[in-house]
């Protein structure tokens, strides 16, 4: 590097530090990433409107982030505005004659009056280390927990907020990276149906593990240094919170539906993969209610949109509970996918790892033969939108215990998962696509 | 060469008794279907089965819990399928974590619940051990106070305290009864997830009677039905299953009735 003496040089030497600089002072005020961002509430009147909000997302500078991406004019379309750029995006949409709401105001006021009611709440854990990884938590205490895990490990953790549920719950994702720019990557999501704590419980303990893991265990350091892990440990906020104060059986989310007095949208029906077909139903009051239209329900959206805009996943795993099982596309087709026999072996393999733990057995094969057939579900969408290592898994037990999996057997579930989750993430890796 | 003067094709009358002939030969055929172990079908019918031997022994100390299909074939009737299943089990009880394995033919009729079932199993324990271990079981739920209406087995967070696990445990015999009677062919399968609202009596000829609420799972629709059930039970006499459900979406009651032995 020439060592120029003088004004242009110093000058230079600032610009490349102000990124740096600017960077330090968001991990410092981290816990305020958010203050003054808003999330605005658009109707599109027409496709040229569309057209216009559409070039909003394309933008790399006004970093607008959309929650319900623009579709068809009619259906709302909600994108979180950064504070910085708010001013510039309300003046292009102004002057593009493009009306909105001011949806959520500050998400920062949020996301102060949702920890306000966390640290009231009862055994708050100080740190991830102390966090009783053998017990059943409340939204509350894994979010706390979260916070904790991020704080501790930020050089391989951070927290995203991806969108908000129904009854306005902030939806997080944990992004586990050792690089910086935009790279591969691995999706997991558990806890979608509320009622298989198992999941949850399962996807706390497997953040705990990657954090721990990362630079100790050969397997994971290296799928690491090349691709990053995104982890959506409660997928189903409100109707997780609705299992711990009123019906711990409760599966689908929170959404009030029009002409029923009946809530709640199965997310796991709800993609738009086969939406609609018999593997599903249009009864609101029905456990498998598919909702309106596809992607309707936000906890659905948001990955959706997240997935669709980060453009470089290239596996995804779902899991579920319960009946021990690893399934692969599709679920609402017969035909098998092109990709049948790799996902089988694949699958074969994953199961393998699994029942080397613990001795627990576990079928796998295409969802449609293995489980039932099942319209709109998470992994058929995933593998049509070119994620072909897309799984399902079902998780411990096969009936005895059901959804009500004594904590007793949290641990030793997510011990045994671990290694087919792992299996299926170093099978992506190695075969790059 | 000498022309062959083609023979005579067959009349109209042959014909017609070749046709009835094959009619009725295909009615008492019976087609044989290789079948997965790992496939739904046998798992199916290993299902049935288990829950129909739990019931019938009626012995809550050694209720059997399916583990692995190891193999099976159809048998297509007109009517329905008979299934021939052999599967793995091990005992409820962890703590004994013994294994043993079951043979069973299962009727399915078509469309229609309670598949008939002809069952048999490895023993989990002799008889003897076994007698001892369910009269055990019955002085436990004797001295027993009954639990508050609200408690529900397991607890929200899939606890068992150790004092109510003979109530969970004397429970499924009804609940296997139950579930028995709903497994259809290939279409649904349940499972219990709790019990709750119990009342326990001691009949003056000592059986013991247990009357709760269960939820039970109900796997092809996710659905979760309420049901009633009135179970009459003592170790060495025949016992009784009475339920009553409540299906969630259409409000239909389905109920049924029973006896089962003693031992088996």
């Amino acid at each position: 590097m020439p060592m120029a003496a003088g004004g242009p040089a110093l000058l230079r030497l600032i610009m490349r530090g102000l990124p740096i600089l600017s960077f330090l002072l968001t991990v410092a005020f981290s816990q305020k990433m958010f203050s003054g961002d808003q999330v605005l509430r658009i109707r599109a009147k027409d496709q040229k409107q569309l057209q216009l909000l559409r070039n909003l997302e394309d933008s790399e500078d006004l970093k607008v982030d959309f929650w319900h991406a623009p579709a068809r004019p009619s259906l709302p379309v909600d994108m979180r505005v950064p504070f910085s750029n708010l001013n510039a995006v309300k003046n292009y949409l102004n002057s593009s004659g493009i009306s909105y709401t001011i949806m959520i105001k500050d998400i920062q006021v949020l996301l102060d009056e949702e920890k306000k009611g966390m640290s009231s709440s009862r055994r708050l854990e100080r740190s991830t280390s102390s966090f009783r990884y053998n017990a059943y938590h409340t939204l509350e205490e894994i979010y706390t927990w979260m916070d904790n895990l991020v704080a501790e490990h930020s050089d391989l953790v951070s927290k995203i907020m991806i969108g908000q549920t129904f009854e306005k719950r902030p939806i997080f994702v944990l992004k586990f990276s050792t690089g910086n720019k935009s790279r591969p990557a691995i999706w997991i999501d558990s806890g979608i149906h509320a009622r298989e704590w198992i999941t949850q419980a399962t996807g706390v303990w497997t953040a705990m593990k990657i954090v721990t893991d990362c630079g100790e265990e050969p397997v994971l350091t290296n799928i690491l240094n090349h691709m990053d892990i995104f982890l959506e440990v409660v997928t189903n906020p409100d109707g997780f919170a609705y299992t711990h104060s009123t019906n711990r059986l409760w599966r689908k989310n929170r959404a009030v539906n029009s002409n029923s007095t009946c809530k709640g949208v199965d997310p796991n029906r709800n993609w738009d993969a086969g939406f609609g077909g018999v593997g599903s139903s249009n009864n609101p009051c029905s456990e498998t209610y598919h909702g309106p239209f596809p992607h309707s329900e936000p906890e659905v959206a948001s990955i959706a949109n997240f997935i669709q805009k980060h453009k470089h996943f290239k596996a995804l795993m779902s899991i579920h509970s319960y009946s021990q099982m690893l399934l692969y596309p599709y679920g609402y087709r017969k035909e098998p996918t092109l990709d049948n026999e790799e996902l089988h072996n694949l699958a074969c393999k994953a199961v393998e790892a699994l029942s080397q733990v613990h001795g627990t057995d576990y079928i796998y094969g295409r969802a449609i033969s293995t489980i039932y057939v099942a319209n709109g579900i998470t992994i058929d969408w995933a593998y049509e939108h070119d994620i072909k290592y897309s799984f399902s898994f079902e998780l411990r037990d096969t009936g005895i215990y059901g959804f009500l999996l004594p904590a007793s057997q949290i641990i030793p579930t997510a011990e045994e998962t671990w290694p087919a989750i792992l299996t299926i993430m170093k099978h992506a890796y190695k075969n790059p696509y | 060469m000498l022309a062959r003067r083609r023979p005579a094709g067959p009349g109209p009358t042959a014909l017609l008794l070749v046709a009835l002939l094959a009619a009725e030969a295909r009615a008492s055929w019976l087609i044989r279907r290789p079948l997965s172990p790992s496939g739904p079908e046998l798992r199916q019918a290993a299902r049935a089965a288990l829950h129909f031997f739990n019931y019938r022994a009626a012995s809550p100390s050694t209720v059997r819990v399916l583990k692995e299909v190891l193999n099976g074939t159809a048998l297509i009737r007109e009517e329905g399928e008979n299934i021939k299943v052999a599967f793995s089990i091990e005992s409820y009880r962890t703590e004994n974590s013994q294994l043993g394995t079951c043979s069973a033919l299962v009727g399915f009729k078509d469309h229609k619940s309670r598949p008939t079932v002809n069952i048999s199993c490895t023993p989990l324990l002799d008889q003897k051990e076994r007698k001892k271990e369910d009269y055990k079981l019955y002085k436990q739920i004797k001295q027993l106070e009954t639990p508050p209406f609200e408690t529900t087995i397991p607890g929200k967070l899939g606890d068992m305290d150790p004092s109510l696990q003979p109530l969970w445990e004397l429970a499924m015999i009804g609940n296997s009864f139950l579930m028995w009677e709903k497994t259809t062919s290939t279409s649904s399968y349940y499972y219990v997830q709790q019990i709750t609202n119990i009342k326990k009596w001691i009949r003056p000829d000592d059986f013991i009677i247990l009357h709760y609420r269960l939820l039970l799972h109900e796997f092809r629709t996710q659905e979760i039905i309420s049901c009633h059930l009135h179970l009459v039970w003592h170790p060495e006499k025949p016992s009784k299953t009475q339920y009553h459900c409540q299906d969630s979406g259409t409000q239909e009651n389905g109920s049924g009735n029973s006896e089962g032995s003693g031992f088996l």
